[in-house]
Order: C-alpha cells, then structure tokens, then sequence
C-alpha cells in the first residue's frame, strides 16, 4: 500500500481548547482500504481530536490536516465535508423541524455537487435503510429528535452510506448500542471499508473491533498517540486496560 | 363641515367629519352613525402612552397618521392580481378601493357575500369584536375606515376552497373586514397584506364572528414591503362548538404592531393560533395575542415562534383570560424565539389572568441563540454556512406550521422559504 498516497494524514496536529492543549502532536497517515482504530481512556480527547479535525469552531488548530494529498487544515467543516471527510458523531445534534429526508436530500446534494431527482434520491435512501434494518418511516421523522441511542447511530451510518466520503472518521459509535444493534451497525461500517476509502474507528472498547478488523490500532493517551501496532494491540489493551502504558507517555509533555 | 380638535398633540391638527366620506362611498344612515359615533370615541380615547401595558415596547408615535384620516387621497390603482390557486372568491383591497376579482359559481349559489362593507347586511356586527373603544388605532379606524369589505357565509355552507383578500398598502389606509360565518358554516379565509412604500401606513382592523358549531382557518398573512409601517387589530369571537385555526405569518414591515385573538364566547368552543415571525435589518416586530374563554369547556392552543437576523427586534405578549362562569376549559401557550444574531433582540411575556380554578392551563416561552453545534453538525455534512443556517431556521419554524392544515401550511413555508433565501439569510 505504501506506493499510494494516503487519503487522510495528520501531520503534528495539536488542539487547543481555550489555553488548555488537549492534543499535544499527533502524527499518523490513513491508506487507501485501511481501517484504523484510535482507542484511548474516557476523557483522553479523542471526541475532541476528531471534532477537531472535522473543524469544530470550539477549537484552535495547529499542524497540518491533509484530505487526499490536498491541505485542508483551513477548510471550512463544509468545505472538508464536500471534499470528502466525514465524520459520525458520538453524540449527534438534534435538529427538530428539518426531516431526516430532507436534511439528507441537502448533505447528499453539497457532497456530489449536484441535486439528485427526487425519485432516484428516494429509490437510493430507502434501499439503504433496508440494509440498515431501518423503518421507512424513519425518513419523515425531524433530524434524532427524539431518536433512541441506536438509532442516532443508525442514521450516522446511513450517512456514511449515502455521502460515500473519501475517509470518515466514525467517534464511539458503537456506544449505547445493544448486540444486534452493533451488528448492523458493524455491518454497514463493514459495507463502507472499500478499498478506496479509509477509515478511523474511534472507541474506548474493543467490543466493535470483533465486528470490523483494524489494520492498525492506535492508542491515545495525554494527548498523544502512545502506541501504534497491528490489531493484536486491541486484545491486549482489552485485557490489561490502558494503565500499563501510562509510563511510556508520562514524562514527555 | 367643521372639524374638531383634539385635546392632545398628535401629528395632525384635527379628525374630521367623517360624513363627507360616509357620503361619498354611498353609505347608509346606520353605517354613517356609526363613524360618528366612532370619531366621538376617537375624541375621549386616550392616545397610546407608552405607560399603558400594551404599548411598553413600541413607540406609539410611529403608528400615528400625518394627516387627517378622514381625507380622501387618491392612491395608485393596485397591480393586477393574477390568481394561481382555486379560489372560492378573491377580493383585492387598496387604500380607496375593493374589487371582487373572483366569485366562484359555488360560492355564489350558495349565497355567499362578498361585498362593501356598507352593501352588506352587518349593522348587528359591525364594532361588536373590536369596538371603537378599543383603542385611539381602532377608535381612528371604526371612524374614517376604508377600503371596507364584508364577508358573509350563510349557516350550513361548506367552502372547500379558500376566499384570499389582498389588501395593498399605499399612503395612509384603514382596511377593515368583517367576516360572518353562519352556524354549522366552514371556511378558509387568507387575509393577505402586500405593497407599500417609504411612508405607507396601514391601521387595519378585522372582526371575524363564527356562528354555532361553525368552522374557520384564519390565515393573517403580512408580507409588506420593508419601509411600511403597520397595526393590525383583529378579534375572532366564536360561537358555541365553534371552532377556528389562526395562521399567522410576518414577514414584511419596517415596525408591525398586531393585536389579534380568540374570544371562547360559547361553550365549547376551540380556538388554536400557530405563528410564525420572521425578521431582519432594523425590522420590529410587536404582536399581543389573547385567547379569552368566555365560556365552559372551551378549548385553546398557540403556538407561536420568532426568528430575528440583523438587528432586528421582537416583543411578544401573550394573554390567557379564563373567565369566571367559564369552568372546565384548557389554554396551552407557548412561545419560543430564535436568534441568528448578536444584535437581534426578543422579549416574550406571557399573560395569565385565570379567574376560576377548574382549568387547566400552561404557558412557556423561550429565547435563545442559534444552537453552533447544530450549525456544525449540518456543516460537517457538506451543507454550506447558510444553507445550514436556512434549514435550521426553517425547522424550527416549520414544526409550528406543520400544525396547520396542510395547503394552508404549503402556502405560509413558501413564504417563509422565499423570505429566507431572499433578504433574512
């Protein structure tokens, strides 16, 4: 793979909330038809490095963003979006009046650069809720108001289906997730690794990892990435938590 | 004949009398009494302060005529009205003038009016939901009004299709509609306020009396142009079981004061109001709403939600009245602000006079900023800043709308939609 060139890469990236640095240098490149795994202790920032990436204004960015070869790092969140990057939010925002349907008719229009027909977008929308095992009806329902758990990341997955991004970051969308919930789930992230996308899970446990295979697990911690290896690194942070490696990152910063 | 003066200032000297134009329009004897004894009123009525409750947030001043209400003026012949959807009767209003445009053959076997006020028999209605004493806007209007136009529809008759009333803003006008609907009658009456220009002032009153049993959506509809200034007063009083939909939508308007209502006069009665505002630049907006229960067992709803861009401003007052002999009734109220702006300013204040205590009743209200992570998270989906900004705007509107009858929500989202795209965001 290394004679490709990645689709996403991080170069130095640091992330600044207020005065506090929460992102303190991180390196690493996404190749075509990987899948890679950040996993990390609750509050170690990896919500706010992948919000970061995807250009949430809370944030103070230094470092460089790259999205297939071309430096986004000073894009707009759109901007990004249209050009390919995708993110499934751990906590998606409810918009009440605005239906999935039409919200989804809008995102998919900015992503391909052109509106779709009705009918066609209608034949595509539903043909993917069907893999999803999602009610038709979902589609008149106002943008996760009112959605359960799993079904906010139902609709991230849909997303990632019908936005077809170059590379999608997916922020802990296994959590509140029953098992045959995470099946489906797994199922469509599955449907999604291509071999011309890249994709970085991000998740506290390994649960998802038994349904979508890494190729490359990172782990971060204080900011940085403390480890990177193969997927055997998530078996054993699954059975020896994340405290070991405490140490390798400690005195740094 | 010789005109009195007022015993205060007022940018103009003097309120005529309003024979002259009584005469001139071809009135009758009781319609001409009528606005005599309205200028008497207008005479005793104190001009608005800004100490008296509902005119704590506009100044009264802006809504006062320089001139001589009872003055004819010529004013422009409104555009042609070229009408797109099927109507049960369309009526086109200016400063001086009401043509029927359209009269459906069913609407006219069936015996429905639509005419001059003073051709149609209304004596027993005229003043009865907003009486000269209302207020100096409304005691100015009873006096001088016109153009003037009564609706009536007999008892029993089912209208499927809507009546529309543009009335076209020039100068000075002083519309006034009266609406009747018969017992067990059913309508959809669009009241549209359209035109203007630098200068254009409307003092508008509307009384709507819907009979036993009978059925009414109310549409209010005010897209003037930016420079007119406008206060609209209007009063729906409904009959026992009677049943009535307010719909209102502002759009236009450099400052709009609009004092609209339900009175619940007969047992029980159901009244809902869902609105709509939607302002930019310097627009200010004031709109009082007040659902009275006169009677047991009535029911009411209203929903009513603002979004200001720019600097715009907005002042809500929102009045729940349960009489006393009016037992067993139910008022919801709610009313929810949406600023796009730092500059944007909105107040809300709701109003609760519940004067016996088997009722039950709610009343909440909300302003708030635009919400940056829903910007971001439509944003992040490749939605452009301001399309972004116009879906959320429109979804927060649209979820007061999409209680509405569905073509009469069509016709207010594409006038929120067009506002949108147009001038707001």
């Amino acid at each position: 793979m290394s004679e490709k060139r990645p689709v996403f890469a991080l170069e130095n990236l640091r992330v600044w909330v207020g005065e506090k640095e929460v992102v303190k240098g991180v390196s690493l490149a996404v190749y075509p038809g990987e899948v890679h795994a950040i996993m990390g202790p609750n509050g170690s920032g990896k919500t706010t490095l992948v919000q970061a990436v995807m250009g949430h204004p809370a944030y103070t960015v230094e470092g460089k963003i790259f999205l297939n070869g071309e430096d986004v790092t000073a894009r707009e969140p759109d901007e990004k979006a249209r050009k390919g990057m995708f993110l499934a939010f751990q906590y998606p925002v409810a918009v009440p009046g605005v239906t999935v349907a039409s919200f989804l008719r809008a995102a998919v229009a900015a992503r391909r650069g052109h509106d779709v027909p009705v009918k066609e977008f209608r034949q595509e929308l539903l043909r993917r809720m069907e893999q999803l095992e999602m009610d038709p009806a979902f589609a008149g329902r106002y943008l996760n108001d009112g959605f359960s758990g799993g079904e906010k990341k139902r609709l991230e997955i849909l997303q990632l289906l019908m936005l077809q991004p170059v590379f999608a970051m997916l922020d802990e969308t296994d959590s509140g997730l029953d098992i045959d919930a995470l099946k489906v789930v797994a199922s469509g992230i599955n449907a999604a690794a291509t071999p011309e996308r890249g994709l970085l899970l991000v998740t506290h446990y390994q649960r998802l990892l038994n349904y979508v295979q890494p190729h490359v697990v990172h782990v971060f911690m204080n900011g940085k990435l403390a480890k990177t290896a193969g997927p055997e690194l998530a078996l054993e942070l699954e059975a020896r938590g994340y405290d070991w490696l405490e140490t390798s990152v400690g005195g740094g910063a | 004949m010789a005109s009195t003066a007022l015993p205060w200032t007022t940018p103009f000297a003097s309120l005529g009398d309003p024979s002259p134009l009584s005469h001139a329009l071809g009135e009758p004897a009781w319609l001409a009494d009528f606005r005599q004894g309205a200028a008497e009123q207008a005479r005793l009525v104190s001009l608005p302060n800004r100490a008296r409750h509902l005119w704590r947030f506009s100044n009264p001043e802006r809504f006062l005529p320089n001139q001589d209400p009872m003055e004819l003026v010529p004013a422009p012949a409104p555009p042609p009205w070229r009408l797109e959807e099927d109507l049960a009767a369309a009526v086109l209003l200016s400063s001086t003038s009401v043509q029927v445009v359209h009269l459906s053959p069913e609407a006219q076997r069936a015996g429905v009016v639509v005419a001059p006020l003073g051709h149609a028999p209304v004596q027993e209605f005229l003043g009865k939901a907003v009486p000269p004493h209302h207020g100096f806007l409304e005691a100015l209007n009873a006096a001088a009004f016109r153009p003037a136009l009564a609706v009536l529809v007999p008892a029993k008759v089912r209208l499927e299709k809507p009546i529309r009333l543009r009335l076209v803003a020039s100068g000075l006008s002083l519309p006034r509609v009266l609406v009747v609907l018969g017992e067990e009658a059913s309508a959809e009456i669009v009241e549209g306020h359209v035109g203007g220009s630098k200068g254009s002032l409307v003092l508008g009153v509307t009384e709507v009396f819907v009979g036993a049993g009978g059925e009414l959506c109310y549409d209010l509809v005010q897209r003037w142009e930016l420079p007119v200034t406008g206060h609209l007063t209007s009063r729906i009083v409904l009959g026992e079981n009677a049943k009535a939909q307010l719909a209102l939508a502002s759009f236009g308007g450099e400052a709009t004061k609009v004092d609209t209502g339900v009175v619940l006069a007969g047992k029980g009665a159901e009244a809902e109001t869902y609105g709509v505002a939607l302002g930019t630049g310097t627009q200010h907006f004031d709109h009082h709403t007040e659902h009275i229960h006169a009677a047991p067992q009535s029911h009411s709803n209203l929903d009513f939600k603002v979004a200001l861009a720019g600097q715009a401003r907005s002042v809500y007052t929102g009045l729940i009245r349960i009489e006393e002999q009016a037992f067993t009734c139910e008022a919801y109220q709610e009313n929810r602000n949406l600023l796009l702006s730092e500059e944007a300013r909105a107040e809300s204040i709701p109003e609760l006079e519940i004067l016996n205590e088997d009722v039950r009743c709610t009343h909440g209200a909300t302003v708030a900023p635009l919400d940056e992570e829903q910007v971001f998270y439509l944003k992040s989906r490749g939605i452009p800043h301001h399309q972004a900004l116009r879906l959320i705007v429109y979804g927060f509107l649209d979820q007061t709308l999409s209680r509405l009858p569905e073509k009469t929500r069509e016709r207010i989202e594409a006038l929120v939609a067009g506002r949108l795209h147009g001038e707001v965001l």
